[in-house]
C-alpha cells in the first residue's frame, strides 16, 4: 500500500507554524519599541556597548547559511544527493559558527559584569537594565531557535543518508528550509534594532 | 529556481547588509530608525519571495499568508501604541 503524502498540506501546516513564530517574536519587538520610546537616551547609550563587527559578521554568516540551505534543496530536487548533503553540512557548520560567535559576544558581556540581575547592571539606569534584559531574552530566544534548527537539519541529514528523503519526497527538507529562512529573517530585524540603531 | 538566481539574491542581501551597516555611522536624524527597518523589510521580502519560494507558489493562500499576518501584527502595534500613548496623560 502506498503511503499517503499531502505535499500542499504539510507545507501549509509549516507556514501556519511560522506565522505563530512571527507573532511570538513580533510581541517582543513591540515590547522593545515601547521601552525604547520611553527610554530613548538609555537605549542609545546601551546600544553603543554592543559589538557591531560581531553582529555584522553573524548577519553575513546567517545569510550565507540561507544560501547553502536553498542550494541543498535545489540539488535534492535535481537528484544530486551528494551535493545536497554537502550543502546541508555547510548550513549546519555555519549555524554552529553563528552560535560560537554569539557565545563569545555574550561571554565578553558577562565578563564585564553585564548579565540579567548582575549587581553591576542593577546599578545602572532603568532603561539600560531594560535594554540588556531585552538583548539577552531576544537574542537568547533566537539562538534557541538556531539550536532547534541545527537539530532538525541533523535529522534531515540522517534521513537523507538512509534515502528516506529523496527527489520524490523532499517536503521534510523543504519545510526545514522554510524554518531556517524564517529564523534568518528574525535575525535580520534583531540586528539593526540592537546593533545599528543607536 | 536555479542556483544562479539564489546566488544573486544572496549577493543582494549582502549588499543591503553593507548599506545598512555604513548608514549606521551617519547622522540621519529620524531616518536613522526608518531606513534600517526599510532595509530589513526589503531583505525579508527577498528571502520570502526567493528562498522561501512564495514568488512561485500558485495557490492563493500562500500569496495572502504574509500580508495577513502583517495585518494582524499591525493591529497589535496600534493597540499597544494607543495604550502607551494615552497612559498617564500621554507624552512620556
Amino acid at each position: 500500500m502506498d503511503e499517503h503524502k499531502d505535499y500542499t498540506g504539510s507545507k501549509l501546516g509549516m507556514w501556519l507554524f511560522l506565522l505563530s513564530e512571527i507573532l511570538l517574536f513580533g510581541g517582543l519587538f513591540i515590547l522593545y519599541s515601547m521601552y525604547r520610546y520611553k527610554h530613548p537616551v538609555d537605549f542609545h547609550l546601551a546600544a553603543w556597548e554592543l559589538s557591531r563587527p560581531l553582529g555584522t559578521l553573524n548577519t553575513l554568516i546567517l545569510l550565507t547559511s540561507s544560501l547553502t540551505m536553498a542550494f541543498s534543496i535545489a540539488s535534492l530536487r535535481r537528484g544530486d544527493y551528494r551535493i545536497s548533503k554537502l550543502f546541508i553540512i555547510a548550513t549546519i557548520f555555519l549555524g554552529f559558527l553563528f552560535l560560537g560567535i554569539k557565545t563569545i559576544e555574550w561571554g565578553a558581556k558577562i565578563e564585564h559584569g553585564i548579565y540579567p540581575n548582575s549587581p553591576r547592571l542593577l546599578g545602572r539606569s532603568k532603561g539600560e537594565i531594560l535594554f540588556f534584559g531585552l538583548y539577552y531574552s531576544m537574542t537568547g530566544l533566537h539562538a534557541l531557535h538556531i539550536l532547534v534548527g541545527l537539530l532538525v537539519l541533523s535529522i534531515m541529514f540522517f534521513l537523507m543518508i538512509r534515502g528516506r528523503i529523496n527527489k520524490d519526497h523532499c517536503v521534510p527538507l523543504e519545510n526545514s528550509g522554510l524554518y531556517w529562512h524564517l529564523v534568518d529573517i528574525v535575525w535580520i530585524f534583531l540586528f539593526p534594532l540592537f546593533y545599528l540603531i543607536t | 529556481m536555479s542556483y544562479g538566481t539564489y546566488f544573486w539574491v544572496w549577493a543582494g542581501l549582502i549588499i543591503l547588509t553593507g548599506t545598512t551597516v555604513s548608514l549606521a555611522g551617519m547622522q540621519l536624524g529620524r531616518w536613522a530608525i526608518v531606513l534600517p527597518l526599510l532595509i530589513a523589510g526589503t531583505k525579508s521580502g527577498l528571502i520570502l519571495s526567493y528562498f522561501m519560494h512564495l514568488r512561485s507558489e500558485k495557490l492563493l493562500i500562500f500569496k495572502v499568508i504574509i500580508p495577513l499576518v502583517m495585518a494582524v501584527f499591525l493591529v497589535f502595534i496600534l493597540l499597544t501604541f494607543s495604550d502607551v500613548a494615552f497612559r498617564l496623560g500621554g507624552a512620556k
